[in-house]
């Protein structure tokens, strides 16, 4: 196949299948919310019910994002699924900086959003307290369809999101 | 491969035995709150000795501390005296007994002789005991917290402590001195050592020969 180059001062419509026309930030949102590689940090139960979200029954991997990376600097989507006390507090907000931009936080079940049921000296009450976060799920623990809900969500946001914003603010 | 029958356990001693020895060596007397097993309370001074004598005694042979607990009585119904107490449970493997061993603490001077040269485990649980309730214990080799973190304050299971205080901590808490103490005796050294605070790893490899 050869490429003939284009004429100048040629008008669009005349150009057939060729061309697509389309905003830099459609094209970008559609690639980014559709390869989502999420990184699990499961700490209690939740992290089982995210096991079941991406294995083959519930079938993450349908809504593009079923990559899963164990290294933070290869993934974009962190999910904390379980308790998160003080302690590990640190770990978790180190494991946020080491992710590269675009990134997106999703705080699953009750104990990541809230604290849960533990009103004590060690538990983390939501951990928006550490780290930003995009979407909350709700459920103690939630069901696989409220991942997969909180995945859509996700990438409804990402779809209004503006390259030149995020540029501007350096991410 | 061939099983070899564990050795039958020996006939327990009864409680009124155990209870008549220990009064008439340290003056223990019978905490009547326990109703389910055995809680004997001896003074601070005879504590270290009585706790030996239990564990060396061929008659009672509680040769294990299974805890060491803090208990915090200020808000507790009724409760008059000292506001701590610390409980020592013993179990002898031998005669199957359980024994709890209680003293009691006062806030102003809230201290208690070590027994880790007695168990070895009561190095970690008397480290647990000060973390959690500030009760130290003299003698001890390395009294530092064992579950908290090391910016910590305070002593969370007092029961004055506010709960609800948020303490936000910098760095992660690598614990890893013991670790590396205990790779260090059986023969591993040190090959890399990032920056241990921020939560890099140390990396161990076995001496060669
Ligand atoms: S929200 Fe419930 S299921 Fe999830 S980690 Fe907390 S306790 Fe476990």
């Amino acid at each position: 196949m050869t490429f003939k180059p284009v004429p100048a001062a040629v008008p669009e419509v005349s150009l057939g299948d060729a061309f697509v026309t389309t905003r830099a930030d459609a094209v970008v949102n559609w690639a980014r919310r559709n390869s989502l590689w999420p990184f699990p940090f499961g700490t209690a139960c939740c992290a089982i019910e995210f096991m079941g979200t991406v294995s083959s029954m519930f079938d993450l991997s349908r809504f593009g994002a079923e990559l899963v990376r164990f290294s933070p600097r290869q993934a974009d989507l962190l999910l904390i699924a379980g308790t998160v006390t003080y302690k590990q507090a640190p770990i978790l907000r180190r494991i946020y900086d080491q992710m590269l931009e675009p990134k997106w936080v999703i705080a699953a079940g009750a104990c990541a959003t809230s604290g849960g049921f533990y009103d004590c000296y060690c538990t983390v009450p939501g951990i928006d307290e550490i780290i930003p976060v995009d979407i909350y799920i709700a459920g103690c623990p939630p069901r696989p369809e409220a991942f997969i809900e909180a995945v859509y969500q996700l990438q409804q946001k990402i779809g209004t999101e503006s390259v030149a914003a995020r540029k501007a603010v350096g991410a | 491969m061939s099983i070899v029958a564990a050795k039958p356990l020996e006939a327990g001693v009864p409680a009124e035995r155990i209870l008549a020895q220990l009064a008439e060596r340290f003056a223990a007397v019978r905490d009547g709150r326990d109703r389910w097993g055995l809680t004997v309370t001896v003074a601070r001074e005879r504590l270290r000795d009585c706790l030996q004598w239990l564990r060396d005694e061929p008659s009672l042979h509680c040769d294990t501390l299974l805890d060491v607990a803090g208990v915090d009585y200020l808000a507790f119904p009724g409760h008059r005296g000292p506001r701590f107490a610390v409980v020592y449970l013993l179990k002898s493997t031998r005669f199957r007994h359980r024994l709890a061993v209680k003293v009691e603490v006062d806030e102003d001077d809230c201290a208690l002789p070590s027994v880790h040269d007695l168990w070895k485990i009561a190095d970690w649980a008397e480290r647990e005991t000060w973390d959690q309730y500030g009760i130290v214990f003299r003698g001890h080799p390395n009294l530092k917290r064992l579950l908290n973190h090391h910016e910590f304050s305070g002593h969370p299971l007092r029961k004055d402590y506010p709960c609800q205080k948020r303490q936000k901590l910098s760095v992660n808490d690598p614990m890893v001195d013991q670790l590396e103490a205990r790779l260090r005796q059986r023969g591993y050294e040190v090959v890399e050592r990032g920056e241990v605070s921020a939560g890099d790893p140390l990396t161990f490899r076995e001496k060669s020969p």
